[in-house]
């Protein structure tokens, strides 16, 4: 492969040309590929750049793009790659579209109407510099900085949220990744096994996988999703507990269909057999577990019978499931989860897949738990912290021990409706959408409605930037430098490597996109904090970052966008590794040492469960308006239990409206999918559809917003994240 | 040879991947497909509740129903074997089945774009593509179609979709060659996507286990050849010939009608 080594030279020569060549405009000089003007020319010959980080998702796979003329034409996977290699997912693939979508933002906005009925007239940079900076100062100066608030998401919103918390001094920033996400999981695994988990299990070596609502195919992550299939192939048994019968439990040897809101239940019966059959890991336990007396005590309560009528389990499958897991220990892989916010009683679960991995010793070997040894060095760049620190809220109050670090949410919105304990007035918006990623929605438009200053700086018009009073546009992960990512190679007992990388742009920005470093120097030069600016401009943080590695972005250029060394072997369990079964700081803080079951509120009469998760086509709701995936599926179909929808005489198709028990209808109708993959008590649809923003031309309408229908309001005692999944619907035909 | 692909439904995660990076290298329409997924089930089967994927594409057929009933004029065309250099002289219209490399191709020079290939595949497996216009022939776009990327293939590359496929669920390779990887699948039992009136030697192959092959072959396996559109292959004929009266301005209201019909037709 013919890799482009002389990327400066063309990012310094390439204009800004028009996104789109008409195809048949397209004449390509290749002997015996082009026959004629009809035939595209496939990618191959076109020019590769390398260096590309895919932002379609977290998880960033190594791309590289190929680019012809000024117009890049398709993304893969980096060949040098050990660990995404040449593949990316169907996100990935159609980041060639979010580059192009002609609904993206394209120069900064003032918002001459209502927020949330906005009008939009296009200003100057240095006219919407000059009102951000003048407003953010104006709220800083009344209310001190912790009346500024924000909302961010993504790499690009690092640097920005570091300048705000750090140097600006505000505790009110909410990340959706750990407060509607894996916020709970983290905190939960450090107060078990004292460490956050990550996604970090050995599948493609493990004996038995155990996923506890994983919907991996669904849910994809290149290497992870590798892992998981690796594994599958090399005989593991495969365990999913979902109340659907999910892209995993497909091709599970063990669906166990457990009723939404017991799975703690299901953990801790099963683990309280496991005991009583004495085939846990008594050794591993001597030596590193702590309170596990307490624990097994506090556990003997959930009998096989009275687990499987809780979770409506049958007691044979609970017994198989546990016999399986106990038999094949420790190479099992008790999968951490990852979207894990569900009902409000989700520290306690997580903590019992802590516990359970520690039961079986499922650490640091073959199979189970296990981190890769990435490689060290990359230094870290950032926003000095400034001399008055203030306490975040939950914090100055002592509730939510276990909070991710930030803000829990609902704290910023009461704050900011009641102005207790103090008010909020300016709002920073980063790359999250609130409006389709916070339950309760209302709650979030009340918050933005009695600010003195709404800002948003994204990619597309996601329905959140309807409330923004300057709308700024933003150079996408195509169209910058910055992501570093390391790690090692996918399979753990593969050839061990590490590797480092760093985002590259595949194209220039187009119109007046501008980046993070730009964005954030510049408000903080009209803010007064220019003294405090930390680089100049984004590859300067780069290479300052790769510095500390003994790199550059001129030499990962040479090394074809990924540097490659010896890595270390990641199996092995550390003699001051500590499982903690009970926790007594859990029960200083008043919540329960050991993983404990609280039952959540029971289905209403005529009313099903939502239950909402991931399509493979689709990352949270940021992707609804690409048209490539768009088409891939359309809509998100409420999936119904077949002898249910048989009582409500609905068939396969049928079109309807979700209403919920609070009386919220939804927006937009979708289409029923009846199957008797899915429990009866509840109903299934995909997140990440409906926005009702008409500025997205091609996501608007297109199915059910699901977070519109989220409004009651479950918040975890421990952590202060949300539970979304104790909202009721009916179906109601259209 | 014969090229073939054997999808392995027990890998396949149904993540669209194919699919995507399929439109990206050949840029096909947003909502046109060279390649597709169909999500399956979950469904009883009599194996048990299942739900899988149906990963289809053009199965460059033995005895491709697109193939004769393409009215373009026959031309004489030269094939030649990449390997051993041999050249086949054939009658062809615009569309026609490689007699080296068993792909079925069309010549978009010559295609005429009235859609009788795509309505004759049993598969649906083509479509006309309006962004390539052929004005010399006043088409309204040309048939496409997957090419099994025989450029790509012809560079050493895999097929788009192979490449980006994190299962490797898709296998690539020659049906003719015993060793390979794809004879191998059919060996342990890989079957085409056929039935009593549908079987023109599809070498798309699929594997997979009982319950999700059940619900694949129940669910997607074409049961009727479509009708070949007589009517419109015989306007297609016409067609340069209306066209070329048409710029002329002689066509006159019993043409202008037909036109119309014929363009109704085709929605
Ligand atoms: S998993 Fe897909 S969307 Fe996520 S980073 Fe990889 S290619 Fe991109
Ligand atoms: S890319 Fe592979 S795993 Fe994904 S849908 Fe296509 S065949 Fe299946
Ligand atoms: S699948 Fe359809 S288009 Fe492809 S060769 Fe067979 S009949 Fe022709």
């Amino acid at each position: 492969m013919a890799f482009n080594l002389t990327r400066r030279k063309f990012l310094q020569t390439a204009t800004l040309a028009a996104a789109s060549v008409p195809l048949a405009n397209v004449v390509t000089a290749q002997a015996g590929v082009a026959k004629s003007p009809f035939t595209p020319s496939g990618t191959m010959a076109d020019k590769t750049m390398v260096g590309g980080i895919c932002e379609m998702c977290f998880w960033r796979c190594q791309l590289v793009g190929k680019v012809r003329g000024n117009k890049l034409m398709k993304l893969e996977g980096n060949p040098k790659s050990i660990d995404n290699g040449q593949s990316i997912c169907a996100r990935g693939n159609a980041g060639v579209q979010l580059l192009y979508d002609r609904d993206r933002l394209k120069y900064p906005m003032k918002n001459v109407g209502q927020r949330g009925a906005p009008k939009w007239k296009r200003i100057s940079w240095d006219e919407a510099l000059d009102t951000c900076a003048k407003k953010l100062k104006a709220t800083e100066q009344k209310f001190g900085a912790k009346g500024i608030c924000m909302f961010p998401h993504g790499a690009s919103a690092k640097y920005p949220m570091q300048y705000l918390e750090h140097t600006v001094g505000t505790p009110n920033v909410s990340e959706a990744s750990f407060f509607q996400c894996r916020g709970i999981r983290d905190t939960a695994f450090l107060a078990t096994i004292g460490t956050p988990p990550g996604e970090n299990v050995d599948m493609a070596n493990a004996k038995v996988i155990f996923g506890l609502g994983c919907h991996f195919g669904e849910n994809v992550h290149v290497s992870h999703t590798k892992r998981y299939l690796k594994g599958l192939e090399n005989g593991a048994k495969l365990i999913i507990v979902d109340p659907r019968f999910s892209a995993s439990a497909a091709k599970a040897d063990e669906w166990v269909a457990v009723k939404p809101g017991t799975d703690t239940a299901l953990m801790l019966g099963m683990m309280n057999y496991i005991i009583q059959q004495g085939k846990h890991n008594k050794a591993f336990i001597d030596k590193h577990g702590i309170g596990f007396a307490e624990f097994k005590e506090s556990i003997a309560e959930w009998t096989i019978e009275k687990t499987a009528q809780t979770c409506d389990v049958p007691a044979d499958q609970i017994k198989r499931v546990a016999d399986l897991l106990a038999d094949n220990a420790p190479n099992v892989s008790i999968h951490p989860g990852r979207h894990v916010s569900w009902h409000g009683n989700d520290f306690q679960r997580q903590r019992s897949l802590g516990c359970m991995m520690g039961l079986l010793g499922a650490m640091g070997v073959k199979g189970s738990f296990v981190k890769g040894k990435g490689p060290k060095g990359v230094g870290k760049v950032g926003w000095p912290k400034g001399e008055h620190h203030v306490e975040a809220m939950h914090v100055a109050a002592g509730i939510y021990p276990y909070s991710p670090p930030g803000t829990p949410t609902d704290l910023i919105r009461d704050a900011a409706i009641t102005g207790a304990p103090y008010p909020i007035k300016s709002c920073v918006i980063w790359g999250q959408n609130p409006i389709q990623t916070i339950p309760n929605q209302q709650k979030t438009i009340d918050m933005l409605k009695q600010m003195d200053f709404v800002m948003c700086v994204d990619v597309m018009p996601t329905d959140i930037t309807m409330y923004a009073d300057i709308l700024l546009p933003e150079a996408s992960y195509l169209e910058r430098y910055d992501f570093i990512k390391t790690g090692t190679q996918w399979d753990l007992s593969g050839k061990q490597q590490q590797y480092i990388s760093a985002r590259m742009p595949m194209v220039m920005a187009d119109f007046e996109r501008k980046d993070q470093v730009y964005i954030t120097n510049e408000i903080a030069k009209r803010m007064g904090y220019g003294d405090k600016i930390p680089v100049s401009a984004l590859p300067e943080m780069v290479d300052m970052q790769l510095a500390g590695a003994g790199l550059s972005i001129a030499k990962l250029i040479a090394e074809d966008g990924i540097h490659l060394q010896p890595g270390i072997d990641p199996y092995g369990v550390a003699d001051d590794l500590l499982v903690y079964f009970n926790n007594a700081e859990i029960a200083d803080y008043g919540y329960p040492a050991s993983p404990t079951y609280i039952a959540v509120e029971e289905v209403p009469a005529g009313h099903f469960r939502l239950l909402y998760g991931r399509s493979p086509v689709h990352t949270f709701n940021r992707t609804q308006n690409n048209v490539w995936l768009h088409h891939a599926m359309p809509e998100n179909p409420v999936w119904i239990n077949d002898e249910m929808a048989k009582e409500l005489s609905l068939v396969n198709g049928d079109r309807v409206y979700c209403v919920n028990s609070e009386g919220v209808k939804s927006r937009n109708t979708t289409i029923v999918k009846v199957t008797p993959g899915i429990r009866k008590d509840c109903v299934y649809m995909a997140h990440g559809y409906g926005t009702k923003n008409p500025a997205m031309s091609v996501g608007a309408g297109a199915g059910i917003d699901d977070q519109a229908l989220i409004t009651i309001l479950a918040v975890d005692p421990e952590t202060g994240c949300h539970g979304m999944r104790n909202n009721f619907v009916k179906l109601v035909k259209a | 040879m014969q090229y073939g692909m054997v999808i392995d439904i027990k890998k396949c995660v149904g993540c669209h991947a194919c699919t995507i990076a399929c439109k990206a290298e050949w840029e096909v329409p947003a909502d046109k497909d060279r390649n597709w997924v169909h999500r399956l089930g979950p469904d009883n089967t009599p194996h048990g509740l299942a739900s899988t994927y149906y990963p289809g594409l053009c199965n460059h057929c033995n005895e491709p129903a697109c193939v004769p009933v393409c009215p373009a004029d026959i031309i004489q065309k030269t094939f030649t074997d990449k390997k051993s250099g041999k050249t086949k002289t054939l009658e062809v219209a615009a569309t026609y089945k490689d007699p080296f490399n068993g792909t079925v191709q069309i010549d978009k020079e010559r295609c005429l774009g009235c859609g009788a290939c795509a309505d004759a595949c049993p598969y649906n497996a083509r479509y006309v593509n309006e962004n390539q216009i052929n004005e010399e022939l006043g088409s309204e776009g040309t048939a496409d179609k997957c090419t099994y990327c025989m450029p790509r293939v012809e560079m050493g590359l895999e097929p788009a979709c192979v490449q980006t496929c994190l299962a490797r669920a898709r296998i690539f390779g020659d049906l003719d060659d015993p060793n390979s990887e794809v004879s191998r699948y059919k060996k342990m039992g890989a079957k085409s996507l056929s039935s009593v009136n549908v079987n023109i030697g599809s070498n798309g192959l699929y594997y997979g286990n009982k319950r999700d092959m059940a619900l694949l072959t129940a669910t997607s396996t074409p049961q009727v050849m479509p009708e070949a559109n007589m009517r419109r292959i015989l306007m297609a004929k016409m067609k340069p010939g209306f066209n070329k009266a048409k710029k002329l301005g002689m066509l006159g209201l019993v043409g202008a009608v037909a036109m119309k019909g014929m363009k109704e037709d085709k929605e």
